[in-house]
């Protein structure tokens, strides 16, 4: 029973969780935090017996569940996962335990409401991450919205509101012509087979069909535009990245970590899915536009990471940089640059995932994320400098951390297709390194500039079990890749190989 | 074999039923004012019991000598209506009473517009048609001045009959163009002329354009808007909320049928551009405009010059998914319409001055319930999932780019993207701004917060699971094209 409906209960249960919250009073702020750190936990543990439940070889979706919804529409409940979602759905659930845990002694206003808030966005990012009908994808799609504006709104900073409402136009700006896509593939699968579908296993027969010659208004080509711009809005691809640093910068903690974590992902992934995977021919022909943007979104955020005197907004900048990574993976790759592609999405969620968490303890600590106001730190904060060096390391692709693995792949397997864009992408990576050891240099090292900081607390337990996840992910996937590795390779070769 | 007088009336049993009760509430209104706070509920009852025999009672087709038209499509009105009759009278009473104008009128208004609205509905002669139009604007130019002491309301219900009477006046000077032009007040005989050959016909041509104009007018598009701000700001919030959905579902039922006759796209260029005009500038203008108001009615008045400019693309596409669009449309502008208004009158300290969006602020924490509905109801109205209004533009767009109309459909998301702009705003001030240092007096209200949470539980639901609405709307569609 259980094990016929793992996916939907993976899917469902933070929304049922949410909906269980509501009618405790909000006064019950423990009650709250306890109830939803066990939850959470135990919807991780549950996720896990997703990746047990998951095959591998099986290069198709699995573990697949399809209940008829609008039928005569041809619209049903159609998830399943297969390499290239399921690790990106464990990255979700493990994210939710450690944002709630990292949120915890915060003296946050509304607390209740900032975990339904949350609880209703895992559910709408894991089910971007399985849906398979167009239809349920969009809807999930523009689901996550609603949730995130909130958590940007309520408990983000100063100028919260316009980086709230900024984030929720840019994200729909790209998703209503989307809907208009998806409508359009649902007509063309009616005209060539006579029935009506949203099915993603379905459209794969027809879609491909659309023509992408005749200029630039081909049917082909414009589906591939209004599926390419929500997702390079979201990714975010330059120059569709200006949302990105406000949303960040504003959002509390636990929005940061989360919106770097998976949301950036959500939109890499729908590259990957619909873009490629439905229409092949029309991304062959923008490869090269892909690849120039996302060689300028690493090189331009990098750049603009360098300068940075606020801690919190360059890491927002790096994501810009480290994302046109992963996307000069999908563009220009074959096999492995793709299977390094994801596995680079979940390495920046933990890497960059995890700047955000140590960034906002100092925050909650001193009260600036100013550079110029830290200095020597490492005297006071030994265990917290140690953590960040980590990170950090992982962030720039040590060898032997999980950064180096992805970055090489794509780098790597690009090379063949796109040698100019190789080598610009490793200027980038000298660039990273120098950013992020400049502020480790400016925050740690040296004497203690600052007396403010004299005596700074270090690290928690609790704040080493919000960080102790991710760094053992971190070591794992750089000593081990071949773990997270293997169960992209079949579904890779099955998606690049239509 | 029943007699043709005994199906006639079955047929009309539901209006029957509300003008019997619209005239008992006046006698009690006048001779029992004891039973004057139930009048509310009184009226519901009698709503109920008109749903009841809609849905119970056959509906037969050709009634009253061919003059109405009772079939499938009626049904589904007169329940749409019903159901919007019935929000406003559940939250009319507190209202009222809140305000100290709880005087019987009201409910008797309510319940003979009501039933204007459902003789449109049904109606397939010229004459019916202009009979329920009249039978559901004189009593709403009542109710929109009925604050008696409010200047606005006053100039709410000045406005609205003027512009109303301008309206009539068009659609009964094109109707006896039509006369002039067929020989015949049968909208069937109208039609099947018309598609025969007679389109371009200049007394045609024009009598059908009077009458479009005249509708328009109803349903407040573009160039026919200006009415709308004024009035739905003026009026009591629960005619507000009424005018918003009745009286426009009619209209839209009347051009439905005009339209699925004949074909209006086949029909000349010309029309296609026309409509196509009024639904392309409703919906731009309408929500541009939006973006600047600092009264969440009038706010939503253009909001829904906006919505009209969907359901007229809708219209536009024509065809069984243009026609069972147009009425997933109607549906679920009543929900989150009905919703976002009872949740507005939750919301509101004075109900005769203006309902300021700044008023709202940090209302998020005071008055959850009231700012939950309201929020939901306003993600719907912006088109979001997993709400109703996602469903009905999904509907409309889906339409749109089947039959070829992929430019309406980029265009009509683009502006849900613009309307979402100044949704968002009614929702950041009641969630990310802090209760100002004078917060408004609130009085609750359980018949309203009932209301709105119906309403937004009902976005909600059909949101979630549409196929019941979409199905609904595809049968009577079906049954009657068959």
């Amino acid at each position: 029973m259980v094990d016929d409906h793992l996916l939907s209960i993976v899917l469902i249960a933070p929304a049922a969780f949410a909906v269980v919250l509501l009618p405790i009073p909000r006064r019950w702020r423990k009650v709250h935090r306890v109830l939803t750190i066990i939850a959470s936990s135990l919807m991780f543990a549950f996720s896990l017996r997703l990746w047990t439940a998951f095959d591998a070889d099986e290069p198709g979706f699995q573990l697949a569940e399809r209940l008829p919804w609008i039928p005569q529409l041809g619209i049903s409940y159609h998830i399943a996962v297969d390499g290239i979602s399921i690790l990106l759905v464990l990255l979700t659930t493990l994210l939710l335990p450690v944002v709630v845990l990292a949120a915890w002694r915060l003296n946050i206003e509304h607390i209740k409401s900032l975990h339904i808030s949350l609880l209703l966005l895992t559910t709408g990012m894991i089910g971007t991450f399985v849906a398979v009908d167009l239809f349920l994808f969009y809807v999930v799609w523009e689901i996550t919205l609603i949730p995130m504006y909130f958590i940007i709104g309520v408990w983000g900073g100063p100028r919260r509101i316009y980086a709230a409402v900024k984030f929720f136009i840019f994200t729909m700006v790209g998703s209503v012509l989307m809907l208009v896509a998806v409508l359009y593939l649902a007509w063309f699968h009616h005209l060539q087979t006579g029935a009506w579908s949203y099915d993603y296993t379905e459209l794969l027969t027809t879609a491909p069909l659309l023509p992408v010659t005749g200029g630039l208004l081909a049917p082909g080509l414009l589906v591939f535009a209004a599926f390419g711009l929500a997702f390079a809005i979201k990714v975010p691809v330059f120059p569709f990245h200006t949302w990105l640093p406000d949303a960040h910068v504003e959002a509390p903690t636990t929005g940061s970590v989360i919106l770097a974590g998976v949301l950036l992902k959500m939109g890499a992934y729908g590259f990957l899915r619909f873009n490629r995977g439905l229409l092949p021919a029309a991304w062959e022909a923008c490869v090269p536009l892909l690849t120039a943007l996302a060689v300028v979104g690493i090189i331009y955020g990098a750049l603009v990471a360098m300068v940075q005197a606020d801690v919190k907004k360059l890491v927002a900048y790096s994501s810009v940089s480290h994302m046109g990574f992963v996307m000069l993976g999908l563009a220009a790759g074959g096999q492995a640059a793709t299977q390094g592609a994801i596995l680079q999405m979940v390495n920046h969620g933990l890497s960059t995932g995890g700047l955000f968490l140590l960034v906002g303890m100092l925050y909650q600590r001193r009260h600036t994320r100013m550079i110029a106001d830290f200095g020597g730190l490492a005297h006071e904060m030994p265990v917290f400098t140690g953590v960040f060096l980590i990170v950090t390391l992982s962030s720039i692709g040590l060898p032997g951390l999980n950064g180096f693995v992805g970055e090489f792949l794509i780098l790597a397997g690009s090379w063949s297709r796109a040698p100019v864009a190789v080598a610009l992408a490793g200027l980038g990576i000298i660039l990273g390194a120098v950013y992020m050891l400049w502020t480790v240099q400016r925050v740690f090292w040296g004497p203690l500039a600052n007396e403010a900081n004299r005596l700074l607390p270090d690290l928690t337990v609790r704040e080493l079990f919000v960080m102790l996840p991710l760094l053992v992910l971190i070591v794992w996937i750089g000593v081990h890749p071949g773990t997270f590795l293997s169960p992209t390779e079949a579904a890779v070769r099955l998606l690049l190989g239509r | 074999m029943p007699s043709p007088i005994h199906t006639d009336l079955l047929a009309v049993a539901p209006q029957v039923i509300l003008t019997l009760a619209a005239g008992l509430l006046l006698l009690i209104e006048a001779f029992l004012p004891g039973l004057r706070r139930a009048l509310s509920e009184l009226g519901m009852l009698a709503v109920a019991g008109a749903a009841w025999a809609r849905l119970a009672l056959p509906t037969p087709g050709l009634v009253w000598s061919g003059t109405l038209r009772v079939d499938e499509l009626a049904a589904f009105v007169d329940l749409y209506i019903l159901a919007a009759l019935f929000l406003t009278l559940w939250m009319a009473g507190p209202f009222l009473r809140r305000n100290d104008s709880e005087r019987g009128e009201f409910y008797v208004l309510a319940l003979f517009a009501a039933v204007g609205a459902m003789v449109m509905a049904s109606a397939v002669n010229l004459l019916t048609v202009f009979l329920g139009l009249e039978l559901l604007s004189i009593p709403l130019y009542v109710l929109n001045a009925f604050f008696r002491r409010s200047v606005i309301s006053l100039e709410a219900g000045l406005k609205y009959f003027v512009v109303g009477a301008f309206a009539s006046a068009f659609v009964l000077y094109g109707m006896a163009l039509l006369y002039g032009a067929t020989a015949s007040t049968d909208l069937a005989v109208i039609v099947a002329v018309i598609a025969a050959g007679a389109a371009l016909d200049p007394l045609v041509a024009i009598g059908l354009a009077m009458v479009v104009a005249g509708l328009a007018f109803k349903l407040a598009v573009v160039p026919a808007h200006a009415w709308a701000p004024d009035v739905y700001q003026g009026s009591p919030t629960p005619v507000t909320a009424f005018l918003s959905v009745v009286p426009k579902g009619a209209a839209l039922i009347v051009l439905l049928r005009l339209a699925e006759g004949m074909d209006l796209a086949r029909l000349s260029a010309g029309w296609v551009v026309a409509i196509a005009g009024m639904a392309v500038a409703s919906q731009t203008l309408g929500n541009l405009i939006a973006l600047v108001q600092r009264d969440v009615k009038r706010m939503l008045a253009y909001s829904g010059i906006a919505h009209m400019g969907y359901a007229l693309v809708a219209v536009l596409v024509g065809g069984p998914d243009g026609a069972s669009a147009v009425l997933v449309y109607l549906v679920a502008y009543t929900f989150m319409n009905m919703g976002a208004f009872a949740a507005l009158a939750l919301l509101s300290e004075r109900d005769d001055r203006p309902h300021l969006i700044r008023d709202l602020e940090g209302q998020g924490y005071h008055r959850q319930l009231a700012a939950l509905t309201l929020t939901t109801c306003l993600f719907s109205l912006a088109g979001m999932p997993p709400f109703v209004g996602f469903t009905a533009k999904f509907a409309v767009f889906r339409a749109a780019v089947n039959h070829g109309f992929v430019w309406l459909a980029v265009v009509g998301v683009a502006n849900s993207l613009l309307s979402a702009a100044y949704y968002l705003r009614v929702i950041y001030a009641l969630y990310m701004k802090p209760l100002p240092e004078r917060a408004p007096e609130l009085q609750p209200s359980l018949p309203i917060a009932a209301t709105a949470t119906v309403a937004a539980l009902g976005v909600l639901a059909l949101g979630l699971y549409p196929t019941a609405l979409l199905d609904a709307a595809a049968a009577v569609i079906t049954s009657i094209t068959r």
